[in-house]
C-alpha cells in the first residue's frame, strides 16, 4: 500500500488562521527527509518519521478545519488521538478563548489525549512587544492546571517548532511503552480466546 | 419450479380470476394464479426444498474445497520445491459452475423473495446444524458469487507463502466466517465487537509469529480483512436490525433538498471555471460514488482518499498552494452534495465497525475517512447560520419559494458580486460556452463575408487589369517608326577630328 504506516495520530486545534497549518508546514518542510509523505499534495495530512532514541516514531499530523462553523464536528477529529496540539496566536486574545474551550472538550472526551499549548507568531512579538496580548505566565499557568506542556513557536523564524513535535514524539515514545508491558500481561486473556477457535475447528 | 411451467397469461374470464386451488378466494397473477394463503404454503414447500437442495450442494462444495486445499498443503509440505500441479481453486470451479445455474434460475424469481428467503431460514438451518454437530453452514457458501470465490483463491495463493501458520490462518477464518454466520440476529455492534474481536485476537499471534515485524502483520491482516469482508458483505452490510437504510433515505433526500447551496455559501475555494479544477471535481464525484460499489473496507476508503486527492489537486489548481484542512473541508462537503454518494451512512457505519482499526484511527486513509464523517455530520446538521444566510433566507430556499440564483442578481447574500452566471458553476459554464460558441459563429460569418468579397474581387480583377490596359493602349497607341539603317560609322560626329587613314606605303628596297 502507498500510505505510509502511522504509529500515533496527532490533532492540530485551533481558532482558524492561527497558523496551524504554518507550523506543520514549518516542521516538515523544514528537514526534508527522503519519504512518500513529500509528495502529498496537501499539507492536511502529514506523516512525519521521527527519531526518538534508537526508534522510528512515525507522527501522523492531522490539520483541522478551525472555523467555528464545523465546531460541532470537532469531537470526531480527535476521536483516538494520543496528542493535540492546541494552538492560539499570542496576539489575539479571542483565539486563547478558543483554546480553552478545546482544552475542555479534549478533558472531556479523549483522557488519553495529551496536550500541548502551543503560542503561534513569536516572531512578531519579538519585533513588537506591544503586540502581545497573551501573558507567557497566564498560559503557563494554565498549562500547569491542565497538565499540559506550554510551546511558544514561530513557523516564520522556525523558533520552537522541532522541540514541540520532538516531545510530542517522545512522550507517546514513553507512553507506548507503558502500554507494551501492560499488553503482556494481557496474553493470556487471548490464549484462551485461540483455544476456542480450536476447539470450533476440531468440531469440523 | 414446477408451477413456473403452469403460469398462464392473465385471462379476463372470472373462473380464472379466482384461486386455483378452488378454495372459492380471488387469485392473483403475481401469486402464479393462488390466494395469498394457498401460495404461502406453496411457497413455503418449494422454499423448504430448495434449501435442502442448497444446502446439500454447498456441504458437498465445502467438503471438496477443503479436501483441495488440504491435498495443496499436503503437496506443498511434502515437497516443497514443487508447486502442487493444480490450484486448489480449480477443483472447486466445476461444482460453483453448478452453483451458479441454481443461482441463475433463483434469480428469475423476485428480489424480494430472495432476500426473504436468505435471513430467517439460513438462522434456522445453522441452527440445526450446530444440533447435529455438523460443519459448514450453507449460507456462506450460498453468498459466494464469482467475486467471492475469486477472493477465496486469492486468500487462498497467499497463504501458501506462509506454510503451516498460513493453514492456520484459514482454518481460523473459515472458523469464524461459519461463527459469524450463525449470529446473524445479534446487533450490528455485536457483530462489530465479533470482527473486531477477531482482528485483534490474530494480530497479536501474528506479531508474536513474526516477532514483532507490523509491515508483515499489516500484509497478512490486510488478506485477512479482504477475505472476510468479502464473505460477511452481504449478511452485515446494511443489516436489517439497524436503521441504516432509513438513515440512508434520509441522508439522500435531505442532500436533494439541499440542491441550492452554492459553491460560494460553503466559501469552497475551487474555480470551477478553470477546466482542469472541474475535471479533478468530476473526478473526485466519481471516485466517492464508487465507493458504494466496493466490498472490502479497505477498497471503500481508497476511494475516498482518491477522491480527497482530486479535491487537493483542485484546490491547489485554483490557489496556487497546498491545500489545508480550511480548505479541503469545506470542498468535500461540497462534492458530497453535488454527488449524493449511494448508501452514504450505510458505507460510513460499514466501515467504522467492520475496518481493521489501526487503518482508520491514524493512517492517511483514517484522515480522509473521518473528514467525510464530518461532511456527512455537518450536512446533516445544515442550518442558515452555517452558510451565512439569515433564518428566513434558509426557510425560503429549503421550502423552494426562493432559489439563491435569481436573488443573488438582487445582492442578497454575501458573495453575489460575481453575478448571476456566477451562481451555478455549471449555469457559468454553459454560459461561458453559449457565449464562445456565438464569438464563434459570428467570426464564421465575418470569414465567410470576407471569403466572399474576395471572390468577387478576384472575378472583376481580370476585368480591372483588361481595362486598365485597354486605357494605356488607348492613350498610347502603339507607333511602329521604320527602322533606317545607317552606316557605322553616320553618327560619328568627330569625324573630322580622325587622322585620316593609313595609306599604303611602298618602300623601294
Amino acid at each position: 500500500m502507498s500510505a505510509m504506516r502511522v504509529d500515533a495520530k496527532v490533532v492540530m486545534l485551533g481558532k482558524e488562521s492561527v497558523g496551524k497549518t504554518s507550523l506543520v508546514e514549518r516542521y516538515v518542510h523544514h528537514r526534508f527527509l527522503v519519504g512518500p509523505y513529500q509528495n502529498t499534495i496537501g499539507a492536511a495530512f502529514v506523516a512525519k518519521p521521527i527519531q526518538v532514541g534508537e526508534k522510528v516514531i512515525t507522527l501522523g499530523i492531522w490539520d483541522t478545519a478551525g472555523s467555528e462553523r464545523y465546531e460541532a464536528m470537532s469531537r470526531i477529529y480527535y476521536r483516538g488521538a494520543r496528542a493535540a496540539i492546541v494552538c492560539y496566536d499570542l496576539t489575539d486574545s479571542s483565539s486563547f478563548q478558543r483554546a480553552r474551550f478545546w482544552v475542555k472538550e479534549l478533558q472531556n472526551c479523549e483522557e488519553h489525549c495529551k496536550i500541548y499549548l502551543c503560542g503561534t507568531k513569536n516572531d512578531l512579538i519579538q519585533g513588537d512587544r506591544s503586540l502581545r496580548q497573551i501573558d507567557y505566565h497566564d498560559a503557563q499557568d494554565f498549562a500547569e492546571e491542565i497538565g499540559a506542556q506550554h510551546f511558544e513557536t514561530s513557523s516564520k523564524t522556525g523558533n520552537n517548532v522541532d522541540e514541540l513535535f520532538q516531545k510530542v514524539a517522545e512522550d507517546y515514545n514513553d507512553t507506548a511503552f507503558q502500554y507494551m508491558t501492560a499488553e503482556e500481561t494481557g496474553v493470556d486473556l487471548d490464549q484462551k480466546k485461540d483455544s476456542y477457535f480450536y476447539s470450533c475447528c476440531h468440531n469440523n | 419450479m414446477s408451477q413456473r411451467t403452469e403460469r398462464r397469461g392473465i385471462h379476463v374470464d372470472q373462473s380464472d380470476l379466482l384461486c386455483k386451488k378452488g378454495c372459492g378466494y380471488y387469485g392473483n397473477a403475481a401469486w402464479q394464479g393462488l390466494c395469498s394463503k394457498c401460495w404461502r404454503e406453496e411457497y413455503q414447500r418449494v422454499r423448504q426444498k430448495q434449501i435442502q437442495d442448497d444446502w446439500a450442494l454447498a456441504e458437498k462444495l465445502q467438503r471438496e474445497e477443503e479436501a483441495a486445499y488440504a491435498s495443496s498443503q499436503g503437496v506443498q509440505s511434502h515437497s516443497q520445491s514443487t508447486p502442487p500441479q493444480q490450484p486448489p481453486g480449480h477443483t472447486s470451479l466445476g461444482p460453483f459452475s453448478k452453483f451458479e445455474e441454481k443461482k441463475t434460475n433463483e434469480k428469475t424469481r423476485k428480489v424480494t423473495t430472495v432476500k426473504k428467503f436468505f435471513s430467517p431460514s439460513s438462522r434456522s438451518a445453522s441452527k440445526k446444524e450446530t444440533q447435529e454437530g455438523k460443519s459448514p453452514s450453507p449460507s456462506i457458501s450460498r453468498h459466494a458469487s464469482f467475486d467471492t470465490d475469486q477472493v477465496s483463491r486469492d486468500f487462498v495463493d497467499f497463504l501458501k507463502n506462509l506454510q503451516k501458520t498460513g493453514r492456520e490462518i484459514h482454518k481460523q477464518c473459515r472458523a469464524f466466517i461459519m461463527n459469524m454466520s450463525s449470529k446473524k440476529d445479534l446487533s450490528a455492534e455485536e457483530l462489530s465487537e465479533c470482527v473486531q474481536d477477531f482482528y485483534q485476537s490474530m494480530a497479536d499471534r501474528l506479531m508474536s509469529h513474526f516477532k514483532g515485524s507490523s509491515d508483515s502483520v499489516e500484509q497478512v491482516m490486510d488478506q485477512v480483512e479482504k477475505y472476510i469482508m468479502t464473505r460477511l458483505y452481504k449478511s452485515v452490510f446494511c443489516p436489517e436490525t439497524t436503521d441504516d437504510e432509513k438513515k440512508d433515505l434520509a441522508t439522500q433526500d435531505r442532500i436533494r433538498a439541499l440542491h441550492w447551496v452554492t459553491i460560494q455559501m460553503l466559501c469552497v475555494s475551487m474555480d470551477e471555471e478553470i477546466p482542469e479544477v472541474s475535471e479533478n471535481v468530476d473526478k473526485a464525484i466519481t471516485d466517492i460514488i464508487e465507493m458504494d460499489s466496493k466490498r472490502v473496507p479497505r477498497d471503500k476508503l481508497a476511494c475516498i482518499t482518491r477522491c480527497s486527492k482530486h479535491i487537493f489537486s483542485a484546490i491547489r489548481i485554483t490557489k496556487n498552494e497546498p491545500a489545508s484542512a480550511d480548505d479541503f473541508l469545506p470542498a468535500l462537503i461540497y462534492i458530497v452534495l453535488k454527488a449524493n454518494p449511494p448508501r452514504l451512512q450505510s458505507n460510513i457505519q460499514y466501515i467504522t465497525r467492520f475496518c481493521n482499526p489501526s487503518r482508520l484511527m491514524t493512517g492517511e486513509d483514517g484522515y480522509y475517512f473521518t473528514n467525510l464523517c464530518c461532511a456527512a455530520a455537518f450536512i446533516e446538521k445544515l442550518d442558515a447560520q452555517s452558510l451565512n444566510l439569515s433564518p428566513e433566507e434558509f426557510e425560503r430556499y429549503m421550502s423552494g419559494q426562493a432559489s439563491p440564483r435569481f436573488s443573488s442578481s438582487e445582492g442578497d447574500w454575501p458573495h453575489s458580486g460575481h453575478g448571476v452566471t456566477a451562481t451555478n458553476p455549471v449555469l457559468a459554464q454553459l454560459n461561458h460556452n453559449l457565449e464562445l460558441l456565438s464569438g464563434l459563429s459570428s467570426r464564421q460569418e465575418t470569414l465567410m463575408e470576407s471569403a466572399r468579397s474576395l471572390q468577387a474581387d478576384l472575378l472583376s480583377w481580370p476585368d480591372t487589369v483588361q481595362r486598365e490596359v485597354n486605357d494605356i493602349l488607348e492613350k498610347y497607341p502603339l507607333e511602329v517608326r521604320s527602322c533606317t539603317v545607317s552606316a557605322i560609322d553616320a553618327n560619328n560626329m568627330d569625324n573630322d577630328n580622325l587622322p585620316p587613314p593609313l595609306t599604303p606605303q611602298v618602300f623601294a628596297g
